[in-house]
């Protein structure tokens, strides 16, 4: 066989190779997306996302959102410009969570003994969802930033109500009065974490009274716009194939 | 000569394979917590450790210890050290094997940092209630802000009985009594698992069709707009919709489930309550200090000045937890650490009663394998060669004053 024959010769075999790269490229996009985005969001989400008395309503809903839809919008440029798919988001998140489940429950539970219920991951799916709808629908990366973005921002606290509300409830210990999370902090040992490195409810956002987590979540929101755009150009042009030459073809 | 080298390569492969294999089963306890190497002026010139008690040394399961005594900040706190504003009473154990059920300082619960008062000395307690079976070693510890974490004196304690049966009962301000250990897991489960199975099916809606290389041809060619049909679309709205519907709906139930939630509880408690303890009537001045590296002795030549109304000795010298002590003087019965204890580590010239109003210089010494096991002997590398730590004097009836010292020390090579 030539160099210049095709390596199929039917068809029926041309349709069997292309779902095998299929799968073999979706495997590894998503082991790799799982591995970059994973050290990413540890490295800038870190505590916010690994402890449940971490996660307020001021800060917690700020950085998380803004340092999570990075990889979003990167895999997004790839697989929407190239391919037209719209799952880049989805992809990246489900890469995360699963890579954040296996730490959690092989390391944080099976390693050094802190449960689930103080170490489980934030829940990112709604805010991924929406922001590949909406670039499927806009097929614009303008409005995916703008509308998209605000809503990965926005839905990101309500879609994890359900999971810490219950660690929310008020309990009084000796004498002082805390929260379900406030006292599995304070119970399950973490000597490398004292009290003071725990970054919750500070900044001066008081005119709001109780009501400070829409108003964290709308800033979030408008930072999430500007970091699309951001992550959005780096997947552009690191999914650019300039390095591969014409003659191949 | 060509078979004798892929022979070799072979060989090594194997080797180092065999070499890797062999290094994973070669698992060795990993039984301190680096206070050893924390930096010898640290330990010797921050919070000085002392009266401590573990009040067990085997427990079961759910049973509970404590861990109390008092510590001193050390008013010649280094420089190099960020100043105790924000503390936070911690306890040194290989994670969370025991829970802290409380503790105390000054009787103040402080689940928060606490800001702590240079020269002053602090009652406290650590209330532990044992989780994980095993053999764990107990250090007290105090995190500093900008200092780290400050580790003191640990102690072997060893818990019996199955994490399994661990529980523990709290009951909240609602009126309901749940187990923090277990609480909401299966909450958290449900909802991360739906939310990942509705993303997994969003995905796998796209992945049932041909991805990768027809849709990249199809681009190249110009027909981007054919990849997604007005079925694709419908599928995206209810996906979109159905989501922030779900999203609000879910939002709204778990309110009304939990209608009485707080916010997280942050903030730094000052006015910590220190021990009032009367002024030492006894002084102490270091005139020269250094130390013998090969005899691993530290010698001080200090003038002491009895300013009270009863005779007193030297009984011991307390520095970085290690404790030297003239038994002729003091003999301890706390059941302290043996490898912090020099029992008859303190050697005093003229340990006879310093009379009231008497002054009297006297060479010390204080030596003990613990200078290089505790690698206190590191403090001559240290950037501030200085060393500090607590006399306590006796006077014949057992009470007992403080004194501190703080002075450069010289090292002696020979």
């Amino acid at each position: 066989m030539s160099a210049s024959q095709s390596a199929v010769r039917s068809r029926a075999e041309a349709v069997q190779v292309s779902r095998t790269f299929d799968w073999m490229i979706l495997f590894t996009l998503f082991t790799a997306v799982l591995g970059g985005y994973h050290i990413h969001y540890m490295l800038t989400g870190g505590d916010w996302d690994f402890w449940s008395d971490w996660k307020d309503r001021r800060l917690w809903v700020t950085v998380a959102p803004i340092v999570s839809i990075t990889f979003p919008a990167a895999v997004q440029a790839c697989l929407w410009w190239r391919y037209r798919l719209p799952v880049g988001a989805t992809i990246s998140v489900l890469a995360l969570l699963l890579g954040e489940w296996i730490n959690r429950y092989m390391n944080f539970w099976g390693w050094t003994y802190f449960p689930i219920n103080i170490c489980f991951p934030s829940n990112l799916v709604p805010g991924a969802i929406v922001l590949d709808v909406v670039l499927m629908l806009g097929g614009s990366m303008t409005l995916t930033a703008v509308v998209g973005g605000m809503a990965y921002g926005l839905l990101f606290y309500p879609g994890n109500w359900p999971i810490i509300a219950p660690l929310h409830v008020p309990v009084e210990y000796n004498g002082m009065m805390m929260t379900l999370a406030d006292l599995q902090g304070y119970h399950y040992v973490r000597t490398g974490t004292p009290e003071y490195i725990r970054m919750v409810e500070k900044g001066t956002l008081r005119t709001f009274g109780k009501d400070v987590a829409p108003v964290s979540a709308f800033f979030s929101a408008f930072v999430c716009i500007i970091i699309y755009f951001l992550w959005h150009f780096f997947g552009r042009w690191f999914a650019k194939t300039d390095f591969i030459s014409d003659d191949a073809s | 000569m060509k078979i004798i080298k892929d022979k070799v390569a072979k060989l090594s492969f194997v080797a180092l394979l065999l070499s890797m294999t062999a290094a994973m089963f070669y698992t060795p306890t990993a039984s301190a917590h680096g206070e050893k190497s924390q930096a010898a002026f640290m330990r010797m010139r921050t919070i000085h450790w002392y009266d401590l008690n573990w009040s067990k040394d085997e427990l079961n399961v759910n049973e509970t210890m404590t861990v109390s005594g008092k510590f001193h900040v050390f008013a010649g706190w280094p420089e190099t050290v960020d100043k105790p504003e924000v503390s936070f009473l911690n306890i040194g154990i290989p994670g969370p094997v025991f829970i802290r059920a409380g503790s105390w300082i000054g009787g103040q619960l402080v689940p928060r940092s606490v800001s702590l008062e240079l020269g002053e000395t602090y009652e406290f307690k650590v209330l532990l209630k044992a989780r994980r079976p095993g053999d764990w070693h107990v250090h007290t510890m105090m995190n500093v802000e900008g200092g780290g974490p400050i580790i003191g004196p640990g102690k072997w304690v060893t818990i019996n009985g199955s994490m399994g049966s661990f529980v523990n009962p709290i009951v909240t301000l609602t009126g309901d009594t749940i187990d923090l250990e277990k609480y909401a897991i299966d909450s958290i489960y449900f909802w991360s698992f739906l939310w990942y199975a509705i993303g997994l099916a969003w995905l796998l809606y796209w992945v049932k069709g041909p991805m990768f290389i027809p849709r990249a041809l199809a681009v190249q060619a110009g027909k981007a707009d054919t990849l997604i049909s007005a079925g694709d679309k419908k599928i995206g709205v209810a996906f979109g919709l159905g989501t922030i519907i779900f999203v609000a709906v879910t939002m709204g139930t778990t309110n009304e489930k939990y209608p009485v939630t707080t916010p997280l509880q942050a903030g730094l408690m000052r006015g910590i309550q220190w021990l009032e303890i009367p002024e030492s009537t006894v002084h102490v001045k270091v005139e020269d200090a250094t130390y013998r590296v090969p005899g691993r002795a530290m010698q001080m030549t200090l003038t002491i000045h009895n300013g009270g109304d009863t005779a007193v000795r030297l009984g011991e010298f307390n520095t970085a937890s290690v404790r030297f002590l003239d038994p002729d003087v003091l003999e301890d019965e706390s059941g302290y650490p043996d490898d912090l204890l020099a029992e008859e580590g303190l050697t005093v010239s003229d340990n006879s009663p310093i009379a009231p109003g008497e002054s009297r210089t006297v060479n010390v010494t204080a030596s003990d394998a613990a200078w290089e096991v505790y690698r206190l002997a590191d403090l001559i590398y240290d950037p501030d060669s200085r060393f500090a730590g607590l006399l306590f004097f006796f006077d014949a009836d057992g009470n007992r004053q403080m004194s501190t010292v703080d002075a450069p020390l010289i090292p002696s090579f020979m």
